[in-house]
């Protein structure tokens, strides 16, 4: 090709265009990226189904009328949402300051059990105190699960990914123990609790259907935390933080009380998550009820960019998908397992397309 | 092709090591590269001058392979270079040393040279290089020891490694960029040396800086770029530094002319018997005072304790003993916030992470050092419309170009973000402004711009430290001036006492000017 001065050589002008175009990152652009990594998910995943002798688009039909078909399936899936955007809002908190808290499966389970045993054991108070303190407690026994690695962090160096790993394990067997022993139903053959009394129990939102009032609370935190992380003095000590350690120093911002304060709000968040999901969905304690629902949070904050507001249709699609793909396998005999197939490459694809937005600012 | 090189094929048998024939180059609407020619004779030193932002860059990155060019040819030893990628080029023999080195610190000067390098063999051959590497060591003068770690080892010895695996390598066209910024004076000129050296046996080197003195020091030809345009080549004998300052910059600006200090009042701070026992090198017992309306212009070799020590008085790190007293009251024991409400300032030499935070907005970068007090904080919330109405005004007020205070920091040129370190540094009126290299990586304009801030806040009234490793800017600002070395103050005096030469000298530990 004749390359003279002056004149441009078509092909490169077009590369930086697009590139341009990407870059932008508006909302909008946000928004139409994510939409389009999630279709290609679904395209992606239609590979699986198809070779496991089902039709994909049966199998998604069949998904979006799990999903969305009736009163009932949304309202399920609403309550699956739950403690997805609860504990990802806290998760999405901690990785704004750029601390790594995957404990979130721990701090829920023990959210969890310390709800069921407040429950338990002050079974006659009414339910306008037995809830709001179980709720607490909650929040409290996540707090302190979160606050332990944080401790370990800041007092002998132990890097938080691995602390808050391992005490995952802790926090999931527990629920067995405490089945097993003190808190398990009597001849029950299944490591479970009694069941709660009705004071124990969330009130349910919309009648004739499980809507409970667990969303509301999601709402909550969402909103709270949407302020605290851009109009308040922690929040933007957060996000120094988060952008870098030598600038949080020189701005004299305290790295310690930041990392030990964020690390108890999202143990807390996580803890209210695991509260609920006994108050709202099981009215008892059973073993495994949160089987998944840490890192499944992790993922929600990252698909919501770490942005309090976008983790709300972020933990929605998690928890929807999920409440599709139970129906998926019941009417189509695909497995529900491919849910994590779609989830997994959605992820993929959405976090591919950020890194075409480039580092993350407010838009 | 080679009728793309019409002009010299028939001045010269040889064809220069070098061509670069009508780069031309356009991102969007900016024009780095306008009809750009740039050759290199064998054995020739050739400096490219050009302010940040003027297209250096680019046309290196066209050079190679990096970035393709819109329109214009390379060719280099008389083979065209089309298409290629930085891999084609550096087999060619083109090398690149950038300011910021690609070296394993954990490993030695051996291993270092030999990582990624095919020759050494698929079972390393660790004697054969190491034997080389002290052939070429002797021949250049770099004096390295293969065995030595390179985390032992110095700025100036870090850029010798990147020199000898260079030479080592077969570069016939070396390029360095900015390559002085951290040396002291005796360091630079042994580096001329080398230079001098590796261009004595037929190769060559583009020497790109915005330092006129050294160009003219060092170079055989300088080429000046300004907006993407030459404005200025040819040899150095006949260009004066004014000359090359005005071709860079596009208007007079005088960079050597500082008035004395008008005002020299009470001591503002004293240190005394400053501690730092974990520090590298430690301070031991430091005093100093700073008086109210003049500079201390504290000189040294980075790593000698500046950074230390201004960090200290920032509040940024603990002293072990001693005490900082500012207008009388001991601040030792308060936090870096405390500090900044006592009316103590501070600019860091690190833009990319530490005085900036790159990825937040030019309000928030501008708020970050006070967000927690008011005005910019009411009751528990931040007053969004303070951290506006603030930014509003500091960006009129010190002329930082940027389409608004919602746009992240890391989208404004180097002079404008270091515009905002200083719109909310100085702009705050502090008593005390520690200010360390302020001038670091900026072109002249915005040198300028950042030195008179200084020198109205001086004039104002304010005292300032003022930390340079670059001994013209040492003296032209330092009404009183110091040198650190090895962790101690040395040579502290008034304007005019010392020579230039002298306080090179004291920068390289040599004392005995003193005596």
């Amino acid at each position: 090709m004749k390359t003279v001065a002056g004149k441009s050589v078509p092909e490169t002008r077009a590369g930086d265009s697009l590139w341009r175009v990407v870059n932008k990152g508006s909302s909008f652009n946000r928004l139409a990226l994510s939409v389009l990594a999630v279709l290609a998910a679904f395209a992606f995943t239609a590979v699986p189904i198809s070779l496991s002798g089902k039709n994909p688009a049966v199998a998604y039909w069949a998904l979006l009328r799990g999903a969305f078909g009736s009163v009932d399936a949304i309202t399920f899936a609403l309550n699956k949402s739950t403690p997805y955007i609860l504990a990802g809002v806290g998760v999405a908190m901690c990785f704004r300051a750029r601390i790594i808290n995957i404990g979130g499966e721990g701090q829920i389970a023990v959210g969890g059990i310390v709800s069921s045993w407040i429950i338990l054991t002050f079974p006659d108070l009414m339910s306008s105190v037995l809830i709001p303190l179980a709720l607490v407690g909650a929040a409290l026994a996540g707090a302190v699960w979160a606050g332990l690695p944080a401790m370990m962090r800041l007092r002998r160096g132990v890097h938080e990914v691995l602390s808050t790993l391992m005490l995952n394990f802790v926090g999931t067997l527990l629920v067995g123990e405490v089945l097993n022993g003190t808190m398990g139903e009597p001849g029950a053959g299944f490591p479970q609790s009694p069941l709660f009394p009705e004071s124990g129990r969330l009130p349910i939102l919309l009648p004739q259907t499980d809507l409970h009032s667990g969303i509301l609370l999601a709402l909550i935190a969402v909103v709270s935390c949407h302020f605290v992380l851009w109009y308040t003095p922690f929040g933007f000590r957060l996000r120094v933080l988060g952008s870098s350690s030598s600038a949080a120093i020189y701005a004299g911002i305290s790295l310690s009380s930041t990392f030990l304060s964020v690390m108890l709000l999202s143990g807390a968040l996580a803890g209210v998550a695991g509260g609920i999901e006994v108050m709202g969905i099981h009215y008892r304690l059973i073993e495994g009820f949160s089987s998944g629902f840490g890192f499944n949070a992790v993922a929600v904050a990252l698909l919501g960019a770490l942005n309090p507001l976008a983790i709300l249709p972020s933990g929605l699609f998690f928890g929807f998908l999920e409440a599709g793909s139970l129906a998926m396998q019941r009417e189509v005999g695909v497995p529900s397992s491919l849910v994590y197939v779609i989830e997994g490459v959605t992820m993929i694809c959405v976090l591919c397309a950020m890194g075409f937005i480039g580092p993350r600012s407010r838009s | 092709m080679a009728g793309a090189i019409p002009f010299t094929c028939f001045m010269q048998p040889i064809p220069p090591m070098l061509e670069m024939r009508g780069i031309c180059k356009t991102f969007g609407t900016v024009r780095a590269n306008r009809n750009i020619d740039l050759t290199v004779e064998r054995g020739r030193i050739v400096g490219l001058l050009g302010e940040n932002g003027s297209g250096k860059s680019t046309l290196m990155k066209v050079l190679f392979g990096m970035v393709r060019p819109d329109a214009g040819t390379v060719s280099f030893n008389g083979h065209a270079l089309q298409s290629h990628s930085p891999g084609d080029a550096i087999r060619a023999g083109i090398c690149m040393i950038h300011q910021h080195f690609m070296l394993v610190e954990a490993m030695t000067v051996l291993e270092n040279v030999m990582l990624g390098w095919s020759r050494a063999g698929t079972i390393l051959k660790s004697i054969e290089i190491a034997k080389l590497i002290r052939t070429a060591s002797k021949e250049y003068g770099l004096e390295l020891s293969p065995k030595t770690r390179v985390s032992e080892l110095g700025f100036g010895k870090r850029q010798r490694i990147e020199i000898v695996k260079a030479i080592l390598r077969g570069a016939q066209l070396l390029i360095l960029d900015e390559p002085t910024s951290n040396l002291s004076p005796v360091e630079v000129s042994s580096l001329f040396q080398v230079m001098r050296a590796f261009a004595a046996q037929g190769r060559s080197v583009v020497f790109i800086s915005h330092k006129m003195g050294e160009v003219l020091d060092l170079c055989d030809e300088v080429v000046v770029l300004r907006a993407g345009e030459v404005t200025h080549r040819g040899p150095v004998q006949n260009a004066t530094r004014a000359d090359l300052a005005r071709l860079m910059v596009g208007r007079e600006i005088s960079l050597s002319h500082v008035s004395e200090t008008k005002v020299r009042g009470s001591e503002l701070m004293t240190i005394e018997g400053l501690t730092l026992i974990e520090s590298r090198p430690p301070i031991d017992g430091l005093s100093l005072s700073l008086r109210s309306g003049e500079i201390f212009a504290l000189a040294g070799v980075d790593g000698n304790g500046q950074l230390e020590l201004i960090e200290t008085i920032a509040g940024l790190r603990r002293a072990s003993k001693g005490k900082i007293i500012l207008n009388g009251r001991e601040i030792t024991p308060l936090r870096p916030e405390a500090r900044v409400a006592a009316g103590v300032a501070y600019i860091p030499v690190d833009r990319a992470n530490t005085s900036l935070v790159p990825d937040m907005t030019v309000q928030d970068n501008l708020a970050f050092r006070d967000f927690n007090r008011p005005p910019l904080r009411k009751g528990i919330w931040l007053d969004k419309n303070a951290f506006l109405t603030r930014a509003r005004t500091r960006i009129q007020q010190y002329q930082i170009a940027c389409p608004g205070p919602q746009v992240a920091a890391q989208t404004l040129s180097g002079g404008n973000q270091q515009k905002i370190v200083l719109a909310r540094e100085v702009g705050r009126k502090p008593t005390i402004l520690l200010a360390f290299q302020p001038t670091w990586g900026l072109d002249p304009g915005a040198t300028r711009f950042v030195l008179d801030e200084i020198l109205a806040l001086r004039d104002a009234g304010a005292a300032i430290l003022y930390v340079s490793s670059e001994l013209e800017e040492v003296v032209m600002l330092g009404d009183r001036l110091g040198v650190m070395f090895n962790g101690r103050l040395i040579g502290v005096s008034n304007r005019n006492e010392l020579s230039m030469a002298e306080i090179g000298l004291l920068m390289s530990g040599d004392e005995r000017t003193l005596s």
